[in-house]
């Protein structure tokens, strides 16, 4: 292994994900569920308490990869395989119930379902944004012009955001999120509600923000978005990662596989899926702690010293 | 590609113990024989996302996000009479017309004025003095709730909601201090004003460190136990009701014991300093002045290491 002292070989690695597991604990109404319970005191409180039996959800099982400056990774699985859960972890929005993440600086996540203050008009809310995400109110000032022509809402950024429709808000929300530059950018659908021109425009600005050494994480079931404008893809299903590599190939495996549920083939999916299993190379992260001298070495490791006196003040 | 990827004989799980998660986990059981690269990267570059930080750096974070705190506090607060015709003006005539109802009720109707000096000041101290605390503690259990939105969209240190909260409640409180002193003035009970009143600000200080500490506290313990949110309103009516706000301790004179209670109510406390600066033209005794302070500070230290500690479970809230 390598000393941490030397140049570090990994330079470019700007997050690490290690082994995450996510699991919710949730009330489900299935009536399976209710009747598994036996305990009867337990099902008569919550019959009572009109509560449901909780049963444990597992979002994310042993998620592991490293993502490099430079690369845009498309994530792609159907609905519910667990690409929000696995952004939000990443963006450090929730934590895990196992594993870690490990990012360069503080990610960026835009979300479909992250209003800001419904109450406040657009234009305030870009700069409680740029504020919210630690920009100076000079800096934030200086953002508001860039970001109300990126979001390209015309006069109606003066209004309350509530009046907005859901994709003048994901516009409005992507346009806040690239102000401060980020480094590493998670974006959640947020471009499939947008219209021709400011696809246009979030391309550019996503660009721009790639070759500024940057990462961007984009989540898609589409995966000709991802096909198009991304380097690598992981591809999830039921929280598991099926595959991950070369956008091209992941996205096309996926589309087939895909096709052949739509197709209500389900022996053709199930092919699709195991071989893909099979072929991925599976990635273990180790983070390398970087050693710092000791603090307070105990007394049977110290070298032999002539004696001091105790300190017995408290500095 | 700068991996240095080699081949590893067989997949070991990166933490040694053994959960239930994998025992049932099938999948890692089957492609167990796959092979590993391994990916090595360096804990002194990369930073783990979402951990809680050391006391002194979350203490720098908050006073660094200080312009977001003070914007959306200010932001709020103008929102919330936005689209009522008087504007901006009922944040003055909301607190005057409280002020004059509870002299209507209290004063008039009940006659509970038998034995306090200026009754009308006594009281208009007290209901809006607490309005303030009530305000806070409510607001602030509810913050997390609230701001889930701004939680699940950007990473800032989550004490940032407890605290707009109770910033919020002082640019409320400013207009409302403005209408009690109006009142005071103006309302037909003459007053002398001294120095003491200089002691005011230092006061409503030190209430402000009382109702930030109790506003971080409720704020954790609704995310572990919703429940409790049921229960503030109740507990912030009992607590109203044993302040003193609508009559006087003297009350108790007979039960030694029920005064010793009330007098260490750090309420209680704030409203007699209050009255003593504002209406008695006395200097608050120094007892009080101890006693309010390290509950203030107390409750500020306690609740703020209180809800630093749970930073990482907002998210699920």
């Amino acid at each position: 292994m390598a000393e941490p002292d030397q140049v570090d070989p990994f330079a470019h690695a700007t997050v690490a994900v290690q082994d995450v597991h996510v699991r919710y604990r949730v009330p489900s109404t299935d009536a399976a569920e209710r009747r598994r319970r036996t305990n009867p005191v337990a099902r008569a409180t919550r019959a009572v308490l009109g509560n449901d039996p909780k049963v444990v959800v597992r979002a994310l099982s042993g998620i592991s990869f490293v993502a490099r400056s430079g690369e845009q990774v498309g994530i792609v699985g159907q609905n519910g395989s667990g690409k929000s859960t696995l952004l939000r972890i990443i963006a450090g929005l929730e934590n895990p119930a196992k594993g870690r993440v490990l990012a360069e600086s503080t990610p960026v996540l835009i979300g479909v379902n992250a209003a800001l203050v419904p109450d406040l008009s657009g234009e305030q809310n870009i700069r409680l944004g740029c504020l919210a995400m630690g920009l100076s109110p000079e800096q934030a000032q200086a953002a508001v012009p860039e970001v109300k022509e990126l979001a390209g809402l015309g006069k109606s950024i003066y209004l309350p955001m509530k009046t907005y429709s859901s994709g003048m808000g994901a516009r409005l929300r992507f346009a806040i999120a690239t102000a401060a530059n980020p480094h590493i950018l998670l974006i959640d659908e947020a471009l499939a509600t947008g219209d021709a021109a400011f696809k246009e425009r979030s391309e550019a600005r996503m660009q721009g923000l790639r070759q500024s050494a940057g990462t961007v994480f984009l989540v898609s079931h589409a995966a000709q978005t991802i096909e198009e404008s991304c380097t690598r893809a992981i591809w999830l299903n039921h929280g598991r990662l099926v595959l991950d590599g070369p956008a091209e190939d992941v996205a096309l495996r996926y589309r087939k596989w895909a096709w052949a549920i739509a197709k209500d083939k389900p022996e053709e999916a199930r092919t699709i899926l195991e071989r893909a299993f099979s072929e991925r190379e599976q990635t273990s992260v180790h983070v390398e702690e970087p050693q710092r001298p000791r603090r307070y070495t105990s007394r049977h490791v110290r070298p032999q010293q002539p004696s001091r006196r105790p300190d017995n003040g408290k500095g | 590609m700068h991996a240095m990827t080699q081949p590893v004989p067989a997949s070991r799980p990166t933490s040694a113990v053994k959960t239930p998660a994998d025992a049932a986990d099938l999948y890692a059981e089957i492609f167990r024989e796959q092979p590993v690269s391994l990916e090595v990267v360096s804990a002194g570059r990369l930073k783990q996302v979402g951990a809680r930080p050391p006391v002194r750096e979350y203490l720098a974070q908050l006073w660094s996000r200080r312009h977001f705190l003070w914007a959306e506090a200010r932001a709020k607060v103008s929102s919330g009479t936005r689209e009522t015709v008087l504007g901006q003006a009922w944040m003055i005539i909301n607190p005057i017309l409280n002020g004059l109802a509870y002299y209507l009720i209290f004063g008039l109707i009940l006659d509970t004025r038998r034995d306090i000096d200026n009754f009308l000041g006594y009281l208009v101290i007290g209901v809006f003095l607490f309005q303030f605390t009530t305000q806070c503690v409510r607001g602030g259990a509810r913050s997390i709730q609230t701001g889930r939105n701004l939680i699940r969209a950007f990473s800032f240190p989550r004490a940032s909601l407890p605290i707009s909260v109770v910033l919020r409640g002082v640019l409320n409180l400013v207009p409302t201090i403005a209408a009690m002193l109006l009142l005071i003035v103006t309302l037909p009970e003459n007053e002398t004003w001294t120095r003491a009143a200089l002691l005011f600000p230092l006061v409503l200080a030190l209430q402000t460190c009382l109702a930030t500490g109790i506003a971080l506290f409720f704020a954790r313990l609704t995310t572990v136990l919703p429940d409790i949110s049921q229960l503030i309103s109740v507990g912030m009516r009992i607590w109203l009701y044993t302040s003193a706000v609508f009559f006087s301790i003297d009350r108790f004179e007979k039960f030694p014991w029920i005064v010793g209670l009330m007098e260490a109510n750090p309420m209680y406390m704030v409203l007699d300093a209050a009255r003593d600066c504002l209406l008695y033209a006395t200097v608050p005794e120094a007892s009080t002045w101890i006693g309010l302070t390290s509950w203030s500070l107390g409750a500020l230290a306690f609740g703020f290491l209180f809800f630093w500690h749970g930073e990482e479970s907002y998210g699920r809230a």
